[in-house]
C-alpha cells in the first residue's frame, strides 16, 4: 500500500527525534564542552561576587562535571578499554555527585545546606 | 510492536542537494521476527520497484547493507522490528555520498583504507619462512579484538569528527591500520604509523567513542585509536630525545614507527 509522503526533511533540533541516535559518550563529549563555556562566563561573577551560595554551588558543580569528564578522556587515553567508557562514565558520575554533596557538606555552615 | 501495521519512513532521493529528496511513508503488516531487510524487500516488491537499497548477504556477515534505522546507524538484515516502534525511519549513511534513497558511495571510505595501506605488506624474511605468532601471545592479543572488522561503514557513520573534517580517516581505518601496526611481520610500520598519527589521523579524534558503541561486531575502534596515540606519542618523544642526545635540531617531523 502506497501511503503518504512524510515530512520533507530531518526532524528540527528542538525535537527530541534529532537527538535521541546520540550515544552516552557523545552526551559526556557535549556537556564537557558545555561546562566550559559556562564555566568562563561563571567565573568572572565568582570572582566579583564569591560569597554567593548558589554561584558558589555552581561553579564546584561545573568543575567536578568537567573534570571527570576530562579524567575519563584521560584514562580512556592511558589504557582504560574503551568498550567500558559507559561504566566508567557511570563511575565517575557517581563519585563526582559524592563529591559535590562531601564539598558541600564541610561547607554546610556557610552555604546553608544540610 | 503493533501486529496491525508499522509505517515506514524512508529518505529518498540522491543527498541534499537533491530538490527531490523527501521521506515517503510505506505501511507494512509486520510478521514475526521479522527485520528491516525483509521489510524493505517486501516494500520494494509489493509497493514500490524504484526504492534504492543495498543488501547482500542477508545474514550479518557482508554488512552492505548498513543504514540508519531511527537516527542510528545498524545493519538492515540484523535489526528486527521489534521494539523500534510503530513509525520507523530509515535513512542511508550519514558521511558518505548519497547514490539513490538508501544506497550510499563507499569509495571514500575505502579511499581512506589504501591511505592507511590496510593490507599485508610482510617483510622479505616473514614471506619466505611461515612465521608464527602464539595465539597465546601479547601481539595477538593486540590484535585480536580488532581483526574482525568486514567494513559496513557503521562506524565511520557513527563519527562526528568524519562528518566535521571529510579528510579524517575515520575509526574503520585506523583500526585496520592498528592491527598492521602491532603485526611483527609487517615491514610498512614507520610509514603507516606516520599516516595514522598524520594531519588526518588518530589526533583528529575526540574520544566520543561512538564508533564503540555502534560497531554491530562489538570491536572498539577507540580503543585502537587510544593505543595508536600512545605509540605515536611514545615513537615522537624517543625521536625528540634521541635527536636531542645527538646534539641535533628535533626535525619536527611525524611520528616515526617502532
Amino acid at each position: 500500500m502506497y501511503t503518504s509522503a512524510g515530512p520533507p526533511a530531518r526532524p528540527p533540533f528542538w525535537d527530541l527525534r534529532a537527538w535521541r541516535a546520540m550515544y552516552p559518550g557523545m552526551w559526556a563529549w557535549v556537556l564537557q564542552r558545555l561546562s566550559a563555556v559556562v564555566l568562563l562566563i561563571l567565573f568572572p561573577f565568582h570572582v566579583l561576587n564569591p560569597y554567593k551560595t548558589w554561584l558558589r554551588a555552581a561553579v564546584l558543580a561545573l568543575v567536578i562535571l568537567h573534570g571527570m569528564h576530562g579524567l575519563k578522556v584521560i584514562l580512556t587515553d592511558f589504557g582504560f578499554p574503551a568498550r567500558h567508557q559507559r561504566k566508567l562514565l557511570l563511575g565517575l558520575t557517581v563519585f563526582g555527585v559524592a563529591g559535590f554533596f562531601w564539598l558541600a557538606y564541610l561547607r554546610k555552615a556557610t552555604w546553608g545546606f544540610f | 510492536m503493533a501486529a496491525s501495521g508499522v509505517i515506514f519512513r524512508i529518505r529518498r532521493g540522491s543527498g541534499a542537494d537533491d530538490p527531490n529528496e523527501r521521506f515517503q511513508a510505506y505501511a507494512i503488516t509486520p510478521r514475526p521476527r521479522m527485520t528491516v531487510l525483509d521489510a524493505l524487500t517486501a516494500i520494494q516488491s509489493r509497493q514500490d520497484a524504484t526504492l534504492g537499497f543495498r543488501y547482500s548477504c542477508r545474514v550479518g556477515m557482508c554488512g552492505t547493507c548498513a543504514l540508519r534505522v531511527n537516527g542510528r546507524p545498524r545493519w538492515a538484515c540484523r535489526t528486527r522490528l521489534d521494539g523500534l516502534g510503530e513509525s520507523i525511519t530509515l535513512e542511508p549513511l550519514t558521511n558518505f555520498p548519497v547514490l539513490r534513497d538508501l544506497a550510499v558511495d563507499m569509495d571514500p571510505f575505502f579511499d581512506k583504507m589504501t591511505r592507511v595501506r590496510g593490507w599485508a605488506e610482510p617483510s622479505r624474511e616473514a614471506a619466505e619462512v611461515p612465521t608464527q605468532i602464539s595465539p597465546l601471545g601479547r601481539e595477538r592479543g593486540q590484535i585480536d579484538p580488532h581483526i574482525e572488522c568486514i567494513t559496513c561503514g557503521i562506524c565511520y557513520s557513527a563519527c562526528t569528527m568524519v562528518g566535521h573534517e571529510p579528510a579524517f580517516l575515520g575509526p574503520a581505518a585506523l583500526n585496520r591500520g592498528y592491527t598492521l601496526v602491532c603485526d611483527s611481520r609487517e615491514m610498512g610500520g614507520a610509514e603507516r604509523l606516520a599516516e595514522l598519527a598524520g594531519e588526518d589521523g588518530v589526533w583528529r579524534c575526540h574520544s566520543q567513542f561512538n564508533c564503540t558503541e555502534a560497531c554491530p561486531k562489538g570491536i572498539s575502534p577507540a580503543t585502537a585509536i587510544h593505543a595508536l596515540k600512545r605509540r605515536a606519542t611514545a615513537s615522537g618523544t624517543r625521536g625528540f630525545v634521541s635527536a636531542l642526545l645527538e646534539g641535533r635540531a628535533p626535525s619536527g617531523e611525524r611520528a616515526q614507527g617502532d
